[in-house]
């Protein structure tokens, strides 16, 4: 008897601690309880002080000694003896503060999410396969190792990161493994090239050829011409260097366009929002009250956390360089050094081509083109799904690219395969761009590397120390035909195909302009005479506008000014499109709501401040009157793609009669007129709605509720709601999920280079440090820190700690 | 005298195994000092949940205390229930049950 008490004590022991040992899934996931909660090694142990720890390591692969101090910010200043030890510190020093992200990410970009959170990210997870996320990467990896300077900055960083991987017990883990139960795997090459396409898959995989063969087939050309036209012919373009494009262009016989004759009934990838952008600028020393150029960089991008950016400075013998790297790649990506300063916006242009396929038959095994037909190549791809079973997917790949659509995903009956040809599939070195943008010390350093720049194609802005500034547009340019890339291609024909690439000295690229400065916001890249076709899913039309008209006007320019541009809240589209609104509206049956948006709004100064009434009138305004006048358009049966708010704002102005305009819900004959008075009317109900939920005015800040959501969809417990002005289309672009996501400002002064930055967000990636979101505030502010830019430490004002990595004895 | 001794060396034996070991070694810390020191069930159930509790509520609190509780708030918005309410539970039930086996494998 007592044995049966002691033994069925024993079991059920056993089976509580066999429970708390794993995780649970009852609707919502559970971690292993036992192992989360045990406050020696549980989530507990993840709870940090502001105090760091002077340390001593040994790390094995290191030729020398490397010295990290990290400042008040806990931003690592690394100071190593060599090249590979650097780049092999920055591993493992990234690592130690974003481990799970880094991970996170890349698992994202190769579509292996499903591993994580299981199945409702399958969908998700075969996008990422079939668009080739894992088939570039690869690309991109042989072309890094077949580099040796490449492969020795890969290895060694790679080498850093595992170095830390490997010193992980249970107990070191970052939060988020510990709440999902899982567990790093050892990092590899191919993740950092899964990173770089996973920004270029951000930046560069925006593309409307579905839906604008689906209008072409609906409409006119001229309805075309006038809903989407190529050039919208608003504002400068980043470089007007008018009749002195002085080489000759490559020219291309024939005619590309063979379009598939019908109606896709396709739904199209989800695209990266329009509020995906960037401003960079740089003022020559004509400008400034130093006389030193001024070089500045605010890259839009979703606000998330842990931030998409890790500020970093890297010293060794021939390098000296900070700014914000990406964790995950090796290198600053936008940043300084001692003699230069460069950022990046995105340059927008369509490098993203869809073909229609003809199969033999239904195996998909071979394929026509002209007149033979071609094998392909078939790849089964397995899902691994958390608490679910495998799942395997058949990719077929043709010379475009992979088949995106096909039977098993989102084609329709029919049966329409669609190849996709991306840019981001071609083998590529970015990685010495960077590498060498590191080490540039003038123009024709900066102009070397980016001849090894491929993808995402970027507006490189640049200035130096030595007084020059300058713009290039720099990426892998297909040469197009006039139209060619705007519409679905049909794959059959060669004729249709990417036949020529812009060379690297015939982009769009100027220096030192008369102006005294050069900048860009992803607007049309470059004038009339530049003598190659140009096209993009969209280009910026306010930004721009605001940043040149002011840069124009300024002089004397200090650091402090450019800091107040780039937290500029004007909204230039309020104050080309209000006055017309307000001119529309019939006030005389207005209840009491709507006669006081009335009010604010024609008192309003077109500020998107923090404490702006007005924004939230007019924003709300819009919101209702965009999609009401493209009603016809997100009621199509098909696919097609909105036309841009400028073209729309022209639309109303200039042709308010537009048959676009009609309600095709309504018996009436609306116009513009009548489009905008019925958006009054529900744009200020959702103001009233929002404020009855609220019980507050509706400031902009609150009503537009920026939002740093953390990258597990933005679990609450680890997102912040902060005060922020601007929006889309403002030079400050935060909009509620997007925005600065790195502000950067950098003097070049002879004496020293002064630089200051900040960013939403923190150096650390773990919701338990001080470190996570103590840049937030700071940057919802508008303000900057200085960042401590020196060769010698010592003069360092806020060393916290330093940390010595040791190369281990053999 | 005997319960005092059992939770204090609960709490000894776990603390030094815990230092070392996963999180389930309060099992068997709390299995082992119920096994040697020949309590009866209940008491020793009870000594068991009590050295657990403090123990693992005693760590947490301090961990809770001089980081300000910035994770706690945190993870509080991310459970059913208080978190450290639910550490000593689930380090009470353990350490209890581990130390009753011990005590029953025991007795005669």
């Amino acid at each position: 008897m007592k044995y049966l008490k002691a033994a069925s004590s024993l079991l059920i022991t056993i089976g509580l601690i066999y429970t708390l040992n794993r995780g649970w899934n009852f609707g919502s996931p559970v971690p292993p309880l036992g192992k989360f909660l045990n406050p020696f090694g549980g989530f507990w142990q993840n709870a940090e002080t502001k105090k760091i720890p002077n340390e001593i390591l040994n790390i094995s692969g290191l030729k020398d000694a490397v010295t990290i101090y990290y400042d008040s910010l806990l931003i690592p200043h690394i100071f190593a003896q060599n090249d590979e030890d650097l780049y092999l510190a920055q591993g493992y020093i990234t690592a130690r503060n974003r481990l799970w992200q880094m991970e996170f990410q890349t698992h994202a970009a190769a579509g292996r999410i499903s591993e994580i959170i299981g199945d409702a990210a399958l969908d998700y997870d075969r996008t990422q396969r079939r668009r080739g996320m894992v088939y570039a990467a690869e690309n991109a990896l042989k072309a890094m190792e077949a580099d040796p300077v490449a492969a020795r900055m890969v290895n060694s960083y790679t080498r850093g990161i595992n170095q830390y991987i490997q010193s992980l017990s249970y107990k070191d883990l970052p939060l988020e493994y510990k709440l999902l139960g899982y567990e790093p795997e050892p990092w590899t090459n191919l993740k950092c090239g899964l990173l770089l396409k996973n920004m270029a898959l951000t930046l560069n995989s925006g593309d409307k050829d579905l839906e604008m063969t689906n209008a072409l087939k609906l409409f006119d050309k001229q309805t075309i011409d006038l809903l989407w036209p190529d050039n919208e012919n608003v504002g400068d373009p980043i470089v007007d260097n008018s009749g002195k494009w002085d080489f000759t262009p490559l020219r291309l016989d024939g005619w590309p366009m063979a379009l598939p004759n019908e109606l896709v009934d396709a739904k199209p990838l989800e695209k990266s929002p329009p509020d995906v952008g960037s401003n960079n600028w740089a003022v020559s020393g004509t400008k400034t009250h130093s006389g030193a150029p001024i070089l500045c960089n605010d890259p839009h991008l979703s606000l998330s956390l842990p931030s998409i950016w890790y500020i970093i400075h890297l010293q060794a013998p021939g390098v000296n360089v900070m700014g914000a790297s990406l964790p995950g790649a090796p290198a600053v990506i936008s940043g300084f050094n001692d003699s230069i300063a460069w950022g990046v916006t995105n340059a927008q242009r369509d490098l993203v081509d869809w073909y229609k396929v003809e199969f033999k038959d239904k195996s998909k095994r071979e394929y026509k083109s002209d007149d033979v037909w071609r094998p392909s190549r078939q790849v089964v791809e397995k899902f691994r799904i958390k608490n679910g079973k495998d799942f395997y997917d058949t990719i077929t790949f043709t010379h475009h690219g992979p088949v995106m659509y096909d039977e098993g995903f989102k084609g329709d009956s029919e049966m329409k395969y669609f190849a996709l040809r991306w840019i981001a599939h071609d083998p590529s070195e970015e990685i010495i761009t960077f590498f060498k943008l590191n080490r540039a010390r003038n123009h024709a350093g900066y102009m070397d590397a980016l001849n090894h720049y491929a993808s995402p194609a970027q507006n490189f802005v640049f200035a130096s120390v030595s007084g020059d500034i300058a713009m290039r547009i720099q990426g892998r340019f297909p040469v197009r035909r006039k139209e060619e890339g705007k519409y679905i291609l049909d794959g059959t024909l060669t004729r249709t195909e990417w036949q020529a690439f812009i060379p690297n000295e015939q982009n769009v690229m100027y220096k030192n302009p008369a102006r005294g400065f050069v900048s860009s916001a992803n607007q049309y890249p470059v004038d009339n005479t530049y003598p190659y076709y140009i096209n993009a899913t969209s280009y910026e039309a306010y930004r721009n506008r605001r940043i040149n008209k002011l840069l124009s006007e300024m002089s004397e320019i200090t650091p402090r000014d450019m800091m107040e541009l780039q937290f500029d809240n004007y909204n230039l589209k309020a104050e080309e499109s209000l006055p017309v609104f307000l001119n529309h509206l019939d006030t005389t049956q207005f209840t009491q709501a709507q006669k006081s948006a009335y009010k604010i709004l024609a008192s309003w100064d077109y500020e998107n401040s923090v404490e702006s009434e007005g924004a939230s009138y007019y924003e709300a305004w819009w919101d209702a009157l965009y999609p009401l006048t493209w009603d016809e358009i997100k009621n199509a049966k098909v696919a097609l793609d909105y036309p841009t708010t400028y073209t729309t704002i022209k639309l109303i102005k200039e042709k308010p009669d537009l048959s676009f305009f009609d309600i095709t819900e309504t018996p009436e004959k609306e116009t513009a007129r009548e489009v905008i008075q019925l958006a009054f009317i529900k744009g200020v109900d959702a103001i009233e709605k929002w404020k009855a939920d609220q019980q507050k005015e509706p400031r902009w800040a609150d009503f537009k509720d920026t939002f740093i959501g953390h990258l597990l969809q933005g679990l609450p417990a680890f997102s912040y709601h902060v005060q922020h002005g601007g929006n889309h289309d403002i030079v400050n672009a935060s909009s509620r999920r997007h925005g600065p996501s790195w502000r950067m400002v950098v003097s070049l002064e002879k004496t020293a280079v002064r630089a200051w930055g900040v960013y939403p967000g923190g150096q650390s990636g773990n919701p338990g440090s001080p470190y996570y979101n103590n840049m937030l505030n700071t940057w919802a502010r508008g303000e900057y820190y200085p960042l401590q830019f020196d060769a010698d430490p010592t003069r360092y004002k806020s060393v916290q700690a330093t940390l010595t990595l040791k190369p281990t004895q053999p | 005298m005997k319960f005092v001794i059992h939770v204090t060396a609960t709490i000894i034996v776990c603390f030094i195994l815990q230092s070392f070991l996963p999180w389930w070694s309060l099992a068997i810390g709390t299995f082992l000092v119920g096994f040697m020191l020949k309590n009866n069930a209940l008491p020793a159930f009870l000594a068991g949940v009590l050295g657990a509790v403090l123990l693992w509520g005693g760590m947490a609190f301090y961990i809770d205390f001089t980081t300000h509780s910035i994770l706690t708030e945190k993870i509080n918005k991310l459970l059913p229930v208080n978190s450290f309410l639910l550490t000593v539970l689930v380090g009470g039930l353990v350490g209890g049950l581990a130390s009753l086996t011990g005590a029953l494998a025991r007795s005669k």
